[in-house]
């Protein structure tokens, strides 16, 4: 285990240009390929947890656009017959706040605060956790009003949807509470801090979609 | 003379001494970290990503013979009219099989063996940016196939609903028995082995690339393989999508694709093929590039317009986006929509002649030597242009109204897929044979491999233009006499046999040329029996694990070429340099790498046990969950690459893998766990 | 199985040189090796289908002169600049590294070729999209595993006589008697717009009388429209597109073209109610078949006054009121009539000769051994166990019903 370690280093050249060798004056051959020297400044976690969210971001557009087709083609139990907006409001807004703690997290580990960053760490999933509850209550609360995942088009495509971004949220939870332990057994040191960061990357895009989600699936009639 | 200017080799990079393989480090404590390149423990744990290109090579090519098979099974019951060789039912189980075989288990791994193998060699990398996620990619393919092809032994008959699945008579009422479930869960098991791929390849190709290497300045190969991830980057979970919708009305009696409750069935239709259609580009674009590398090399000129080749294939990876209801003009989505994607249809035809006329323009004034790698690259333009034409009359949507769903599709996208996708595949084969494994495959054979398989490809789907035309639908397991189908089926079984013919000559080829290999007198082809052009051939045949003894320093695009020939006062073009003068020898033994790991195969083995236990058991359901829980803490506890391993202590800055492998990307079932490979280094 | 007499499309001389000579094996004589091809794509006999063959002829002609160029040219270019015996390789080609005005004006050649052709495309869209008006047959197309139905609105009202509209609590039934359903086979006017309406029961199936028209889909949920006509009188054959499970390549479907006159005689037997039987054989299959056939089948005048809805599975199963006015049966895939040769036919003029009996009775017998169907999961007709005696009896009763 080695408590030092480089950072990313900021004035290394990105992209060697230039049609002679001399261009590679200053470049720290030494480390080429190490991670260090990315062409697109980005280390190979941070670039991949980008990709993968991009590509998440074609999973909910189907799921959303399943949905959105499914809504008001079947009979029975509708959006309007089970939807408690104002406790799926509170429960958003916890989403969001949570949020707010993992900017909190992430700037606590960069200025090697490790008290803090445990507490926001342990706030977000706290918050993160409550979302869930919610969601578990919500779910159970339409379930006692005759709407299972069967019933019919919109209840599938519903609890689809947002099951999906439920188990999203409860991936997320995992990932910050094992960043907790980490850190409780000092594993996770401000070296590390672009790890806090991925996985803010991935907690940050989860609440924006559930933004979209409260807006197109609640919100809109 | 005035030479151009070469890098010398000082400027390389010179990596951190060290022994070559790591110590063994203890992992959970449970197992020792596995070590040493031979025996068969070496290929089922590596993250070296040559062998693992090579075995998705050899999966392909094995699934190549299942789903070969099912296709001779298939033209011998349609060699004459009114035969009952096999039941409607088995015939229907068989074009599902073969067409899945080939599509997900044969065409797509045989672009990501070449991918995989490639891309870091291309690039002048140690090896991809997650080496274990790699591993993972490949196991999870291979898991995947086997998961789906299982369902010919447990599922109470396999697939039977095409691979394009429509709705609704894949439901449970229309197709009872499992094979079905096989098909959701194993594509979408294979569907996370291309996106988790996808992931690390892109971000090895935007990250890893030698110092001087520009975009502009990347072999083709690599530009198009670029394209295809991107591809498969987003049109994967669209078809994830899909097949959740699809597995939660079959297992947990969902109504997505059910009538009755009010569902339309054009919904699988627009998923389907907003994934379907990238889906071709991503099995064609590999195979152009592959002859966008062979035809300079044996033309013995540079690729004519470089950037309108990328570009275009760029162009093409976009406007693939937005033809997809071009499959869809019979199926009553309205006129203004179909006048829309017959427009566009058209209009992506223009990259792809692109293409054509720039590798025409390529061998123009060039020299050409019709090796087999030529001889099927040229039979890759060839036959290619004849699917592109078909291609263009299906854009014309009233034209497709008579032909979709005939033979003349068939026809149409095996000209594509086997005369395109698989031409360009072979000859890949036999061009980078000696770089994977250091000696060349014969070429008296690898001739008669192209004639006759040329032969037996124009004989089997030339005749099906005509029989679509005519009006014989596909998918149906026998014709009746009578309406002028019986010769033109009948030419196409012998054809299809041919084709079978000419890969017995491929597999005998293989073999022997290996047998040759052993004997005394033989001499090795040495790092470039071809005379290329790219850096791939600056290292030693067969590569070596570290690829490269120093890191390339890249100026040029055709970087090795230009460290082979320059250019006199007077415009004249003369080799400066023998290969081997330039090539590196590949004998480091210093070179620090990735450690192979048990758990990408082992978290792999247990996504067909969950699939395996949703269908019949959940006990082995939670059984195989437990499993890949176990895996993934192990994957994620395991430091991606060996701290102590190699260097012991000292300075961080070279603890890093070369590669940086920490096997961060998430991917929809481990992201949470191997988030925290980072954390452990 | 039987053979189809070519009725279609005789003589129409086409060019296809340059299609022969681009290797698509077009040509006539190419297409005739096999004689008779009554389904082809190429020989339209109504207005939508000769329109798309314009088009696709002009699409083939420009598909072929590209094709010339381009594999004449890869083939010149590659003989041409072949590695001579004597060169020794030393001496390398110019090292032409692209020219990017040749280069546009190869992207922008093929560009303006299918502008070009997507101007006629759209246009070709379009009107093969439009209505023909109120004068138009209407008719409902029906795909279910593995046949067809048709269902006719002849008095224009909007609404068809069918399976489900028969049924109990129906408000105003007798709007329906004035029109007509029948199975397998649809007889239309020659010379007149027709208007498809195309459905599905079950799953999805696609329409297609190559020589009227392209093909649509019939989506269960959804109602397409496709318009037909032909020109001339005829029968013309066709066969579902859309692979719709085990007997997929079993589905098929006839229409005969009548001449004005002779539809409206058959339109008149076809609103009249099924024949009595009247012979004691025709009486006795008619027990067979109350007792068999009726919790499937439809007989006007003998099950749809009983119809309740509970044991008859409305369109479960072809309407058999005027069976023996049908060339076909069975998905259109066995001939009920064969002529003095011994050939099968299905020429409107022949339908109500000579039995083929042998055929009729081995469905009876066995219709599963028939046609590949799924009889056990209530798709397709099950083995009914029926006696040589009842076979008889019921073959009586059904070339009755004509």
């Amino acid at each position: 285990m080695t408590d030092t370690a480089p950072a990313q280093a900021a004035d290394t050249p990105t992209e060697a240009t230039g049609p002679a060798p001399d261009h590679l004056d200053g470049v720290d051959l030494e480390s080429w390929g190490l991670g260090t020297n990315n062409a697109t400044g980005l280390s190979n976690n941070k670039l991949g947890m980008w990709l993968f969210l991009g590509s998440d971001c074609l999973l909910f557009g189907a799921l959303i656009s399943t949905y959105l087709l499914m809504r008001h083609r079947g009979t029975g139990i509708g959006p309007e017959d089970v939807f408690d907006i104002p406790f799926t409001s509170v429960s958003s807004f916890v989403l969001l706040m949570s949020s707010m703690s993992m900017v909190f997290a992430v700037s606590s580990i960069a200025r090697g605060d490790d008290q803090k960053l445990r507490l926001w760490l342990l706030v977000t999933s706290l918050l993160g956790g409550t979302f869930i509850a919610g969601q578990v209550y919500e779910f159970t609360s339409f379930y006692r009003e005759g709407m299972g995942y069967t019933t019919n088009l919109f209840s599938s495509a519903f609890y689809s949807l947002t099951g999906f971004h439920g188990v999203h949220v409860s991936v997320g939870i995992i990932m910050l509470m094992s960043l907790f332990v980490l850190s409780l057994t000092g594993r996770l040191k401000q070296d590390r801090a672009e790890t806090v960061e991925i996985v803010g990357l991935y907690w940050h895009f989860v609440d924006i979609v559930w933004v979209l989600i409260f807006t197109i699936v609640y919100l809109i009639p | 003379m005035a030479i151009v200017e070469r890098p010398s080799t000082s400027e390389t990079l010179e990596l951190e001494a060290g022994p070559r393989h790591a110590t063994p480090e203890d992992a959970l404590g449970v197992f020792k970290r596995p070590q040493g390149d031979t025996g068969w423990r070496s290929w089922l744990f590596t993250v070296d990503h040559k062998r693992i290109g090579i075995m998705y090579g050899a999966a392909a090519l094995f699934f190549f013979l299942v789903g070969g098979i099912e296709a001779l099974i298939i033209r011998t019951q349609l060699a004459a009219p009114d035969q009952a060789l096999i039941s409607a039912d088995l015939y229907n189980q068989l074009f599902t099989m073969h067409g899945v075989t080939m599509i997900f288990l044969v065409v797509m791994p045989i672009g990501a063996a070449f991918a995989n193998f490639l891309i870091p060699l291309q690039i002048g990398a140690r090896d991809v940016a997650f080496p274990r996620l790699n591993a993972f990619s490949f196991w999870c393919f291979l898991f995947g196939g086997v998961f789906f092809n299982s369902s010919w032994f447990i599922g109470g008959g396999a697939a039977d609903g095409g691979w394009f699945a429509y709705a609704p008579n894949t439901s449970v009422i229309f197709s009872p028995s499992h094979g079905m479930d096989f098909y959701a869960i194993g594509l979408q098991i294979t569907g996370i082995a291309s996106l988790v791929g996808a992931i690390n390849l892109i971000a090895t190709v935007l990250n890893m690339r030698a110092p001087g290497m520009t975009l502009m300045k990347m072999p083709v190969f690599t530009w198009m393989s670029l394209v295809t991830q991107f591809l498969l980057l987003f049109a994967m979970p669209v078809i994830s999508v899909a097949l959740f919708l699809l597995t939660f009305d079959r297992l947990f009696d969902a109504n997505f694709f059910d009538v009755s409750a009010g569902a339309d069935p054009l919904l699988w239709e627009h998923l389907f093929w907003i994934f379907g259609h990238p889906e071709v580009y991503i099995m064609i674009l590999p195979a152009f590039g592959i002859v966008s590398e062979t035809i300079p090399v044996f033309s013995r000129k540079p690729i004519f317009g470089y950037e309108f080749i990328v570009f275009s294939g760029a162009a093409i990876g976009f406007m693939g986006w937005g033809v997809w209801a071009h499959h869809m003009f019979a199926s009553g989505i309205g006129p203004i929509s179909v006048a829309a994607f017959a427009v566009s249809t058209m209009f992506i035809a223009v990259p792809t002649g692109v293409k054509i006329l720039n590798w025409m323009a390529t061998m123009w004034g060039g020299k050409l030597s019709f090796t087999t790698p030529m001889l099927f690259s040229i039979g890759l333009v060839t036959m290619f242009t004849i699917g592109g034409l078909s291609g263009v009359s299906h854009a014309v949507a009233p034209a497709d109204t008579q032909q979709t769903d005939t033979y003349y599709i068939v026809a149409h996208f095996h000209y594509v897929l086997f005369g395109g996708a698989l031409f360009g595949f072979v000859g890949g084969f036999y061009y980078w044979w000696p770089k994977a494994f250091g000696h060349m495959l014969r070429e008296g054979l690898g001739k008669a491999h192209f004639w006759v398989m040329l032969l037996g490809f124009n004989l089997t789907f030339g005749p099906m233009h005509v029989l679509g035309l005519q009006g014989m639908p596909r998918r149906t397991h026998s014709y009746f006499d009578g309406y002028g189908f019986n010769v033109w089926n009948l030419v196409s079984t012998i054809g299809a046999f041919l084709i079978a013919l000419s890969f017995l000559i491929f597999f005998w080829n293989i073999w022997v040329s290996k047998r040759d290999a052993k004997k005394p007198e033989w001499v090795s082809p040495g790092p470039d029996p071809w005379d290329a052009r790219s850096i791939e051939w600056m290292t030693a045949s067969p590569a070596p694990s570290h690829n490269f003894d120093h890191v390339p320093v890249v100026t040029h695009r055709d970087e090795f070429w230009y460290r082979k020939y320059g250019e006199t006062d007077d415009h004249r073009i003369v080799r400066i340099a023998a290969a081997e003068d330039v090539a590196q020898t590949g004998d480091r033994t210093d070179v620090h790498l990735p450690a192979p790991s048990y758990w990408p195969i082992l978290l792999c083995a247990s996504f067909p046990l969950i699939g395996w236990g949703l269908i019949f058991n959940l006990g082995i359901a939670f059984a195989g969950g437990a499993l890949a829980l176990l895996a993934l803490y192990g994957l994620a506890m395991e430091p991606a690459d060996d701290p102590d391993g190699g260097h012991g202590h000292h300075d961080d800055h070279v603890d890093h893998s070369p590669t940086d492998g920490s096997d961060a990307a998430a991917s929809p079932t481990d992201g949470d766990a191997d988030k925290e490979a980072t954390l452990v280094d | 199985m039987h053979r189809f007499r070519s009725v279609v499309g005789s003589a129409r001389v086409r060019s296809f040189g340059l299609l022969a000579l681009a290797g698509l094996v077009l040509s006539g004589c190419a297409m005739s090796l096999d004689g008779d091809t009554p389904q082809t794509t190429l020989e339209p006999e109504g207005p939508a289908a000769s329109k798309i063959d314009g088009l696709s002829d002009l699409t083939f002609i420009i598909a072929a002169v590209v094709f010339v160029l381009v594999e004449v040219g890869v083939l010149f270019v590659a003989w041409k600049f072949r590695k001579r015996k004597d060169d020794t390789g030393d001496e390398l080609p110019e090292q032409l590294h692209g020219n990017t005005k040749l280069e546009i004006g190869w992207t922008a050649l093929p560009a303006v070729i299918l502008a070009f052709l997507a101007v006629f495309t759209v246009s070709t869209i379009l009107d093969l999209a439009e209505d023909p008006g109120e004068e138009a047959t209407r008719i409902r197309v029906v795909g279910q595993q593995w046949w067809w139905s048709y269902d006719y609105d002849l008095d224009g009202d909007g609404v068809y006589a069918d399976g489900d509209v028969v049924a109990p609590g129906i408000e105003n039934p007798e709007e329906y008697e004035t029109d007509i359903e029948v199975a397998n086979e649809m007889v239309i006017p020659a010379g007149k717009p027709v208007y498809l309406e195309i459905e599905s029961r079950d799953v999805i199936h696609s329409f297609w009388i190559p020589a009227l028209n392209g093909k649509k889909d019939a989506v269960p949920g959804r109602t397409h429209y496709l318009s037909l006509e032909a020109d001339e009188p005829g029968t013309y054959v066709g066969q579902c597109t859309e692979y719709c499970g085990l007997s997929h390549a079993y589905m098929r479907m006839v229409v005969h073209a009548l001449p004005e006159d002779e539809y409206e005689a058959w339109v008149e037997e076809q609103l009249a109610p099924a024949n009595e039987p009247e012979t004691a054989e025709e009486q006795a299959g008619l027990e067979v078949f109350e007792g068999r056939c009726a919790s499937c089948h439809l007989v006007e005048g003998v099950n749809d006054d009983t119809y309740d809805g509970a044991t008859v599975v409305p369109g479960a199963a072809p309407n058999l009121t005027h069976f023996a006015s049908r060339g076909t049966y069975a998905g259109s895939i066995f001939n009920l009539w064969q002529d003095t040769n011994g050939n099968d036919v299905i020429e409107w003029a022949e339908i109500g000769g000579e039995l083929n009996r042998n055929q009729l009775e081995a469905w009876l017998r066995n219709p599963p051994a028939e046609k590949p169907m799924a009889a056990d999961e209530n798709r397709g007709m099950p083995n009914l166990g029926l006696s040589e005696a009842d076979i008889d009896s019921l073959v009586a009763y059904l070339t009755s019903l004509d």
